[in-house]
């Protein structure tokens, strides 16, 4: 249930609708607000060469045109695309997994006690760049840099904290009892881990996923350090358009559309968890 | 777990079933804290390592030099100044995105129609990579191409040709913008969920007992929502203090090194000049404060819970 | 001190008609229950006295003062909530001077309002403390001293003691009225609890539905109830309804025939009005407490004699609940200690058919009310 302000007037229903109106007014002028560089984006991924360098700017192309995507089809770039999914993708499955058992040691068994549980989300909020130098060392010392495994184990390695912190909370709000009875009943430890907790969680665990995903997906400065031009992800790719001299425009409007489009489908799926997610579990929202 | 006179010791079955609960526990943590360990501990011992030794691009001296690169770092005008401008963007952009945060979710706080699509749409500059976030307002602040600088315009009624990525006037504005632009729906979606959870009585027994609106929200609301602000405010104030695909994508750290954050320069340092033991210091020092920070804050926090 | 007077209120929520037609009138100082099952509408009823819902139709009269426009902060209206709603940054001496502070009253005179209020519940060595330090009980004080400090002219109470345990909401409900008593307020209280009902209120106003089945003083309800709803609401344990058919018995008088063929007559003085239902289907109403195990000896007039066997025996310690069949139906006598030991038991009962409540199956209305006082 919302909570309700106070109302600040009498109880008139003339001045409640008045508050709405202005209200939605603000609401509306707020998503315009924030929405628009988005759009703007948008726009540039689909005008011409001229549409874009055209001073003053054209708010609204005069067709749709689909020629930046073809090129970038066509130059093959966008396999950066295909690199952040494969290696988003891996190290996700990978953390999801691992993670989660350790949450479940975690939640049930207290493990390590709270000094661990500190620790390890602690480790999710150490700055990258003190931690890719010294990685970047070890990697070229080990001939991975450039390396999809060596970038995916980064990326596990960066999101089990966040799978781990995650999902010991959602672990922990399903009650006990049902494993507790499925142990009475004879199952074993990993039995009750599949059979039981598994199921009840699931959609915990594909919220997590995804924004693990995203995480991984979105990230930049692993990427531009640990990469060259074998495993080049979306977001590198993006940086690359901007020259000295002058800036891909269209390329870099039409690849950071591709990166992004997929990642708002996925948000637009999970509106009930996006608080909870984005909060380190803080807010149950 | 003592047994009492009369009971019977645990049997073999029970002892062993024990037994394997606890190699349980601990194999299910060993993958993943293993994985942790290798990139959480590895880096700091290395890093310590090498910020003793002396490796640049020129030389690869690996004896032990002491703690000369770590006094250097005191004597690093360009790391203060990077400091610097790391502490102004995030001691503005903090407060801006709270504040502004706040007064959406007050917004949104009561019945509205659609305020499911409104949020979800609301929160869609969070989800995109920071790298294009910048690269995006880069493209919105060009001066001849861009519509900011048209929009300008209209209000001031003649051509407003600043260049925004690169004017030393308009610089940090621009970088602000984008960041406020960005992470300001982090804070009200947070703001909001947390608001919305405050125990409806509570504001219903001020109502009753004579308090106005704002009273309610100064002494009631806040009061109530505060640790989630706290840790609102830490996640991003450390995102702040990391802060790199933005800027990066917006100015690359110039003009010159006058936007540079400490990020950019540690990267600068390590991947540019190959200065690598030196920014193994920077490196090391940054990780131990943020971790000394982090803890702290993450313990008072348990705590309170 | 305030007069209440409620006309002709109505509240929806949504399609939902919470509260139909609900007219009160509550003269100064009298501590009224609206009680009743849950989604009755007396919550929703006190909660539109409150101000904290809007009424879609009717008035709300506080001392003459037409006030469903008014925000609650402009009532004057005092409320104790279920979950005690005790600010929780705040110390108990914070918490009971919040409306107070909030009305710029001045330091001294808050100082000393809180430790009268302290004073007369018993918590002033709480008054430095938080509210998560305290236990249920103490809560429930604090709550009820934020009210009464503030000198309001009604006192609102939505079922303060819900979340108390046994034997503390004997305790505290002690407390409120030994405080009414004190203070003289006007005071509605909301309860579902029928005992609290029965032991604190002058009137009780008993709510289904959102409509007032009856109002009236506690023991009217009791030995008059207008309605089945309200005869079997009060009263623990419950009244028993047995199925039965009024029929002509011997000696010219009338009787209730049950579906085994059996019988209990109702006394002379009550047959002649009841005399336009002969044949038809009724309810009999009998309290367990009317029941009682025949110890032979004269039978008073209106006594009825019945043979049963007992199937349960229940012992609360001081009196033992048997219950058997009739009609169809399990019946429960109250009975002393060592009349019936053993389930299966046969035992010879007395029914006092005096106090008995004939009920019109049709209607749920009450057609005969006890000692024979024709109600409809």
């Amino acid at each position: 249930m919302m909570t309700r302000l106070p109302a600040s007037g009498s109880f008139g229903l003339r001045r409640r609708t008045w508050r709405l109106l202005a209200r939605y007014v603000g609401a509306l002028a707020l998503t315009v607000i924030f929405l628009f560089p988005v759009y703007w984006l948008f726009m540039i991924s689909f005008k011409t060469p001229e549409e874009i360098f055209h001073s003053p700017p054209v708010w609204y192309p005069a067709q749709l045109q689909f020629s930046n995507y073809a090129v970038l089809f066509k130059d093959g770039d966008v396999v950066t695309v295909w690199n952040s999914l494969f290696v988003a993708g891996c190290s996700t499955l990978i953390a999801m997994f691992l993670g989660t058992l350790c949450a479940y040691s975690l939640a049930r068994f207290r493990t390590g006690g709270e000094h661990l549980a500190i620790w390890i989300i602690s480790q999710r909020m150490i700055p990258p760049i003190a931690v890719v130098f010294p990685l970047f060392l070890l990697y070229v010392w080990l001939g991975w840099v450039d390396t999809y495994h060596g970038l995916i184990l980064l990326y596990t390695a960066f999101n089990l904290p966040y799978v781990i912190w995650m999902m010991r909370g959602y672990i922990e709000d399903i009650p006990i009892d049902l494993e507790q009875s499925a142990l009475v009943d004879g199952c074993t430890r990993w039995q009750v881990l599949l059979k039981v907790v598994f199921p009840m969680v699931r959609t915990g665990l594909f919220a997590t996923a995804v924004f693990t995903f995203v995480f991984a997906w979105n990230d930049f400065i692993f990427a531009l350090v640990m990469t060259r031009s074998n495993v080049t992800t979306y977001p590198v790719q993006v940086t690359h358009y901007f020259g000295g001299q002058s800036n891909f425009w269209a390329k870099i409007a039409a690849m950071s559309v591709l990166g992004t489009v997929p990642i708002f489908i996925a948000v637009a799926a999970l509106q009930k968890y996006l608080v909870r997610g984005i909060s380190l579990g803080a807010v149950k929202g | 777990m003592s047994a009492t006179a009369t009971a019977p010791s645990p049997s073999f079955a029970r002892r062993l079933s024990e037994f394997s609960d606890r190699r349980f526990k601990y194999l299910m943590i060993a993958p993943a804290i293993f994985i942790i360990l290798l990139i959480g501990l590895f880096p700091l011992i290395y890093t310590l390592a090498v910020s003793v030794q002396n490796i640049t691009m020129l030389e690869e001296d690996t004896s032990y030099h002491g703690l000369i690169h770590y006094g250097a770092l005191f004597k690093d005008l360009r790391l203060w100044q990077a400091i610097g401008h790391t502490l102004l963007i995030t001691a503005i952009a903090l407060p801006a995105e709270l504040l502004l945060g706040l007064l959406m979710a007050l917004l949104f706080l009561e019945r509205l129609p659609g305020r499911q699509i409104f949020v979800a749409l609301l929160v869609l500059p969070t989800m995109i990579a920071p790298v294009v976030a910048g690269a995006t307002w880069r493209l919105l602040f060009d001066n001849r191409y861009g519509p900011i600088n048209q929009i300008l315009g209209w209000f001031a009624g003649e051509p407003v040709p600043i260049v925004w990525t690169i004017n030393p006037d308009f610089v940090y504005l621009g970088i602000l913008l984008a960041e406020v632009w960005q992470w300001t729906p982090f804070m009200f979606l947070l703001l909001l969920a947390a608001l919305s959870n405050v125990d409806q009585s509570l504001t219903e027994a001020a109502e009753i007992d004579g308090a106005n609106g704002l009273t309610i929200f100064l002494r009631i609301m806040l009061p109530a929502i505060w640790p989630v602000m706290a840790i609102a405010l830490l996640i991003r104030g450390l995102d702040l203090v990391r802060l790199f695909d933005v800027v990066w994508a917006l100015t690359g750290g110039g003009p010159g090194t006058m936007t540079e954050t400490i990020s950019i320069y540690t990267y600068v340092q390590g991947f540019r000049q190959f200065e690598t033991s030196y920014t193994a210091a920077i490196a090391f020092l940054v990780i131990v404060l943020l971790s000394v920070v982090v803890i702290a804050a993450l313990r008072r926090m348990e705590i309170t819970r | 001190m305030a007069r209440l007077k409620v006309t002709g209120l109505h509240k929806f929520y949504g399609k939902f008609h919470a509260v139909r037609g609900v007219d009160l009138d509550i003269p100064e100082g009298e501590f009224t229950v609206l009680v009743g099952p849950s989604g009755c509408g007396k919550s929703t009823l006190l909660r539109t006295i409150a101000g904290l819902e809007e009424i879609n139709e009717g008035s709300i009269e506080i001392d003459g003062e037409t006030v469903n426009d008014m925000r609650p902060r402009d009532r004057n209206v005092a409320m104790v909530f279920q979950n005690y709603a005790l600010y929780p940054y705040m110390t108990v001496f914070d918490n009971i001077a919040f409306g107070l502070r909030v009305r710029k009253t001045a330091r001294p005179e808050i100082e000393r309002s809180v430790t009268q209020a302290a004073e007369m519940l018993g918590i002033t060595a709480l008054l430095r403390r938080y509210p998560r330090e305290l236990s249920g009980g103490q809560r429930q004080r604090v709550a009820i001293g934020r009210a009464i400090v503030r000198d309001a002219r009604l006192f609102l109470f939505d079922e303060p003691l819900s979340n108390l345990d046994a034997q503390l909401r004997d305790e505290m409900r002690s407390e409120i009225k030994r405080l009414h008593q004190e203070l003289g307020k006007t005071m509605i209280y909301v309860t579902h609890d029928q005992i609290e009902a029965m032991t604190l209120a002058d009137r009780i106003v008993l709510l289904k539905d959102g409509v007032i089945e009856q109002q009236g003083a506690p023991l009217e309800l009791f030995e008059h109830p207008a309605t089945r709803f309200v005869a079997g609401f009060l009263g623990s344990p419950a009244m028993n309804f047995i199925p039965a058919v009024l029929a002509g018995g011997d000696g010219g008088g009338l009787a209730l025939r049950f579906e085994d063929g059996r019988n209990l007559a109702l006394p002379e003085g009550r047959c002649h009005p009841l005399a336009g239902h002969s044949g038809k289907p009724v309810v009999l109403g009998l309290r367990p407490e009317h029941m009682g195990l025949d110890r032979g000896g004269s039978v008073r007039p209106g006594l009825a004699r019945l043979e049963v066997v007992i199937d349960l025996v229940q012992p609360t310690g001081s009196r033992v609940y048997g219950t058997f069949r009739l009609g169809g139906q399990a019946v429960v006598a109250e009975l002393a200690v060592h009349d019936v030991e053993r389930p299966g038991e046969r035992l010879a009962l007395l029914f006092d058919m005096n106090r008995a409540v004939v009920i019109d199956p049709e209607t749920d209305r009450v057609l005969q009310d006890a000692i024979g006082v024709d109600v409809r």
